[in-house]
């Protein structure tokens, strides 16, 4: 899983793979992220939609006031990256497309 | 509580809780502390009603009624009485005379929508009896006048029945005006000295009364009818629907074949999820998301304490979405803050 491509990109943070449990498996930051708690929020929120929407893969883009985070089920996990609020977020998407 | 009054049937209080027994739908031990109570109490007529009521319920036409017919001569100015007599003679068939019974309804009170409804049911070219404009036009007068009136009947009737003023207070149910029958009618053309003193006494209950303005809110939402036509008219969107971020349903403009609480239900369980988690990290809540399913993708934002989801197909724009949303939006937050 190529993780290193998403920080290239203008404004993304941090990205990462992580476990269903929360454990990261992979991970990538730029700033001051701390991305075990990003992988265990992205791993939290991908068991809910899962579990209420009742799919068997996650896949959601959030905004909050200052980011986007992205997560994605894939086969080896789940796929987060956050980035600015301000980042090109259809870019990012592309690229979690393709990679996942 | 309920064995204390159970005991003291002998209060008027018994048709109280028999009332609440039946809104429980425990309807036999409301006819039985009914029958209980009337044993010690065979005059007090509400009573009788309610347990009319109570074997209607419980599909005891007959005994329903026999029950209020045995005092309907006192009591036939009692809109429950006319109203669950009319329901006993429509369930058994007899419609000229539920018919008689419902109209009698509506004499006394035209706002009475049970027997609207059974009436033009009834009668194909039914039309509703007009409400009097007094009561609309000048309710203040007309609040006083009835405040006089129960006055006077209460004062009646605690003279009749013998009880306390605490208990006969407490015996008051939402058919108070049914209890008052008992009293003397009042002449239908009062002398000129009974109308000027019945005016001073209206006039000085006025006076008494303080002004007080009832302000009643009202929720616009069809403020948010075109904006929301014009997002459902995009060919993707399969619909819009507007909840409260703890997950109940405010309004749906529904395509989509959902089962629509549930759907709040689960995105605002994810909204939750996003905004505790993101507080752990100290840093701001979730202002929008979308959720992609196989089969359609949900496109959420939160708007003050409401959140507006727009499921849309799996192809559509979600910027586009978004950039239609936003009038919805502003309106939403004006509307629902």
């Amino acid at each position: 899983m190529k993780i290193g491509e998403f920080t290239k990109l203008q404004k993304v943070l941090g990205a990462g793979l992580v476990s269903e449990d929360g454990f990261i498996i992979e991970g990538q930051a730029k700033f001051e992220y701390d991305m075990d708690k990003l992988g265990a929020i992205a791993a939290r929120v991908a068991n809910r939609i899962k579990n209420s929407l009742s799919v068997e893969k996650a896949s959601a883009i959030i905004y909050t006031q200052d980011n986007v985070l992205f997560l994605r089920d894939s086969s080896e996990g789940i796929v987060f990256v956050i980035c600015q609020k301000d980042a090109n977020v259809g870019l990012v998407k592309i690229r979690l497309d393709k990679l996942a | 509580m309920s064995d204390e009054l159970r005991v003291d049937s002998g209060a008027l209080i018994f048709a109280t809780l028999a009332d609440v027994y039946i809104s429980s739908g425990m309807i036999d031990e409301a006819i039985s502390i009914l029958k209980d109570g009337l044993a010690r109490n065979p005059n007090y007529h509400l009573a009788r009603i309610i347990l009319g009521r109570a074997h209607y319920l419980k599909g005891e036409l007959d005994d329903a009624k026999k029950t209020i017919e045995s005092v309907y001569e006192q009591v036939k100015d009692s809109e429950s009485a006319n109203l669950y007599l009319g329901h006993c003679y429509r369930d058994s068939g007899q419609k000229e005379k539920a018919r008689g019974y419902y109209e009698a309804t509506l004499k006394i009170n035209p706002e009475n929508m049970e027997a609207l409804k059974e009436l033009e049911k009834l009668i194909p070219d039914f039309t509703p009896p007009p409400v009097p404009t007094a009561k609309k036009a000048e309710p203040a007068v007309a609040e006083v006048e009835e405040r006089v009136e129960r006055k006077t009947e209460d004062e009646e009737e605690k003279e009749a029945v013998g009880v306390g003023e605490e208990e006969g207070e407490v015996a008051v149910t939402e058919e108070e005006s049914v209890a008052v029958i008992e009293g003397p009618e009042e002449p239908a053309v009062l002398s000129k000295e009974q109308e000027e003193t019945k005016i001073e006494t209206v006039g000085s209950l006025i006076e008494e009364l303080p002004e007080k303005k009832v302000e009643i809110e009202t929720v616009p939402l069809e403020a948010l009818d075109k904006p929301v036509k014009r997002l459902l008219a995009l060919d993707t969107v399969k619909g819009v629907f507007i909840s409260t971020k703890d997950g109940l349903l405010i309004k749906n403009y529904g395509k989509a074949e959902h089962d629509i609480e549930a759907v709040c239900a689960s995105v605002a369980a994810i909204c939750m999820d996003v905004d505790e988690s993101f507080r752990l990290l100290k840093r701001s809540g979730l202002t929008r998301c979308i959720i992609e399913k196989p089969d359609e993708t949900l496109c959420v934002m939160a708007v003050g304490d409401s959140l507006l989801t727009v499921v849309t197909e799996v192809e559509a724009k979600p910027g586009l979405v978004f950039v239609y949303a936003r009038r919805i939006i502003e309106d939403i937050e004006e509307i629902l803050g």
